[in-house]
């Protein structure tokens, strides 16, 4: 016990000066650029960051989906509307946005969390093709069109959030609250529950772990987190359409997680998604062949590298290279 | 008051009629042996008494209650703990933390506690280590407990699969076949940690096919055929009972 938990503490510590050394270069970042461009991409990549921890998080209960962006859209629809028709601050719609996508999610998961495997994958990308459907036929979410001049956040005394900058630091505080969360469930007895379910759910279940009830509690916060992404968005972007949302950009999200690794619940996404938003953009490609491009990339991901990029450090020491230290038996990067 | 009576009862596959208008009680503290031939319902009682099929007929009440049709985590939650015959573990996990999830449901804090990871919450998982420790002690396996768990002989398996069962600190603790596959060596060691597990007052039911452990082992044993009860006594009664060699050689019907 003694080694294990100095090892781990050691971990620890490495992980959070790291972890503190990431978020002030974050934080630095609009200082260290003029373009509005980059901090654009940024703000980007933070919200897709975002996603792919809501997906990550379902999936360390055991479960994949594939409509992620339908409970983005929620968040988004419901704190434009809130603010639009009934004059809501940002900051009571952005709570009840991410509420609205966890309820949505309580209700169709008393359904569909009961089949969990292939079944549920294909019902959350079923309920994203209705999602999309709904927001686009309904005059009161703008039909087709979508919902245009979403005002920005309200100001908070003179802190402002209307210019790029600002936007960008709003989402960072986003980002950091939903990784806090999302560390604390993990290293908590419910992380564990459904680390326990996605190990073995027959196991768990004679264990006393209510696989129901923990499943539909991940299918509710993992949705709730993506309600709160699409809160921020609608604000942000100041559009919404609902093309945006299409079973597509599921299909993104999950590629997020499953590029930076399906192991590293919280690092995954956090280097999934800066690639998946930077890359593309960089390489200049046209909106009709990067779908080719992703998809060649996830190919050769799973045919090469299936725990994603960060398990490129243990693939190389179980190859044998001897600079990367080590091989380690205990494997506590599950736990992250 | 027999600690778990299991009354009329019946499990159908289909048409198939796995058990049929089984009585059975169980007492505390025994060691009770199920044998039978292959197919003869013992892995199918075992399911129905542990929730994970509900029964066509019947009913199982435990210390009084009746538990019938309850779900697999609900009857856990009362007491009853269960290993499997495959190893069934968590295979990518360190065996301390096998037995460490086996703790779940004996937190008493409120989850948001354990969220918040408040200072009691803390401490109660300080508490559940040092006792998945003693666990691991007591079956012989504090000193692996950082490998992980697919890595281990299958011997060992075996024994931290009836660890992660003990952990649930159960009352009525039912074993899937826990000698099969294991030297003789792996078996007396198996067999003296049965007995050191009935000395802390937990009732025991085992289901196995090697008839020497289950002789020397049971208190009292009950023998299945075709998913009925043929015969219940002590351990040399049943060696002797005539309809019971009959249905383990085989009559003119066969087996």
């Amino acid at each position: 016990m003694g080694s294990q938990k100095r090892m781990n503490n050691r971990n620890m510590r490495k992980i959070w000066i790291s972890l503190m050394g990431v978020c002030l270069v974050l934080a630095l970042l609009p200082q260290l650029t003029d373009s509005a461009y980059l901090v654009h991409l940024m703000i980007m990549a933070c919200i897709n960051i975002m996603l792919g921890l809501s997906f990550s998080l379902l999936f360390s209960a055991g479960l994949v989906t594939i409509g992620a962006a339908g409970f983005w859209a929620i968040g988004a629809y419901t704190s434009a509307l809130l603010v639009m028709k009934l004059g809501l601050s940002f900051w009571a719609a952005l709570p009840l946005a991410g509420l609205a996508a966890a309820l949505v999610a309580f209700v169709a998961g008393i359904i569909i969390v009961k089949t969990p495997g292939v079944a549920f994958i294909i019902q959350t990308m079923v309920i994203n093709m209705i999602l999309v459907q709904v927001f686009g036929h309904f005059e009161i979410f703008g039909s087709w069109a979508g919902l245009l001049d979403i005002p920005s956040p309200n100001s908070i005394g003179p802190l402002e959030f209307t210019g790029k900058v600002a936007s960008y630091y709003l989402v960072l505080a986003l980002l950091l609250v939903n990784v806090l969360g999302s560390y604390a469930l993990y290293t908590s007895r419910v992380g564990r529950a459904w680390r326990a379910i996605r190990l073995n759910a027959r196991l768990a279940e004679t264990l006393g772990v209510d696989l129901f009830r923990y499943r539909l509690a991940a299918f509710m916060i993992s949705s709730a987190g993506a309600g709160l992404a699409g809160s921020f968005y609608a604000h942000y972007f100041q559009s919404l359409e609902p093309g945006m949302f299409s079973v597509f950009k599921s299909i993104y999200i999950q590629i997020y997680s499953i590029l930076g690794g399906l192991n590293f619940y919280i690092l995954g996404p956090l280097v999934g998604g800066l690639i998946m938003t930077f890359v593309p953009e960089f390489l200049r490609v046209s909106k009709e062949i990067e779908p080719i491009m992703t998809g060649a990339i996830l190919i050769g991901l799973v045919i090469f590298l299936p725990g994603g990029i960060l398990s490129l450090p243990e693939r190389l020491r179980s190859l044998g290279m001897p600079f990367f230290g080590r091989k380690k038996e205990t494997k506590f990067s599950q736990s992250l | 008051m027999p600690l778990l009576e299991v009354r009329n009862l019946t499990k159908h596959f289909g048409g198939l009629s796995a058990i049929t208008e089984l009585d059975l009680d169980i007492f505390n503290s025994e060691i009770l042996g199920v044998i039978g031939p292959n197919g003869a319902g013992k892995s199918t009682l075992f399911n129905l008494i542990s929730g994970f099929y509900p029964p066509t007929q019947g009913r199982v009440i435990f210390e009084g209650k009746n538990i019938t049709g309850l779900k697999a985590h609900e009857i856990a939650q009362m007491g009853i703990g269960r290993s499997f015959q495959a190893s069934t573990l968590f295979m990518k996990l360190t065996v301390f933390d096998n037995v460490f999830n086996a703790y779940h449901m004996n937190y008493k804090n409120a989850v948001w506690k354990s969220f918040l990871h408040a200072p009691s919450a803390l401490r109660e998982e300080r508490v559940a280590r040092e006792k998945v420790l003693e666990i691991l002690e007591f079956m012989g396996l504090a000193g692996l407990r950082d490998q992980i768990a697919h890595n281990l002989p299958h011997g060992h398996q075996r024994i931290l699969g009836v660890s992660i069962a003990l952990a649930t600190q159960p009352k009525l603790l039912l074993l899937d076949e826990p000698l099969t596959g294991m030297h003789p060596e792996e078996t007396l060691r198996m067999l003296d940690l049965i007995k050191k597990v009935q000395r802390r007052n937990i009732t025991i039911v085992l289901v196995e096919h090697n008839m020497d452990a289950v002789m020397q082992l049971c208190n009292r044993i009950v023998v299945l055929n075709h998913g009925r009860k043929i015969a219940e006594g002590l351990p040399k009664e049943i060696r002797d009972n005539q309809e019971v060699i009959e249905a383990y050689l085989g009559t003119e019907e066969g087996d």
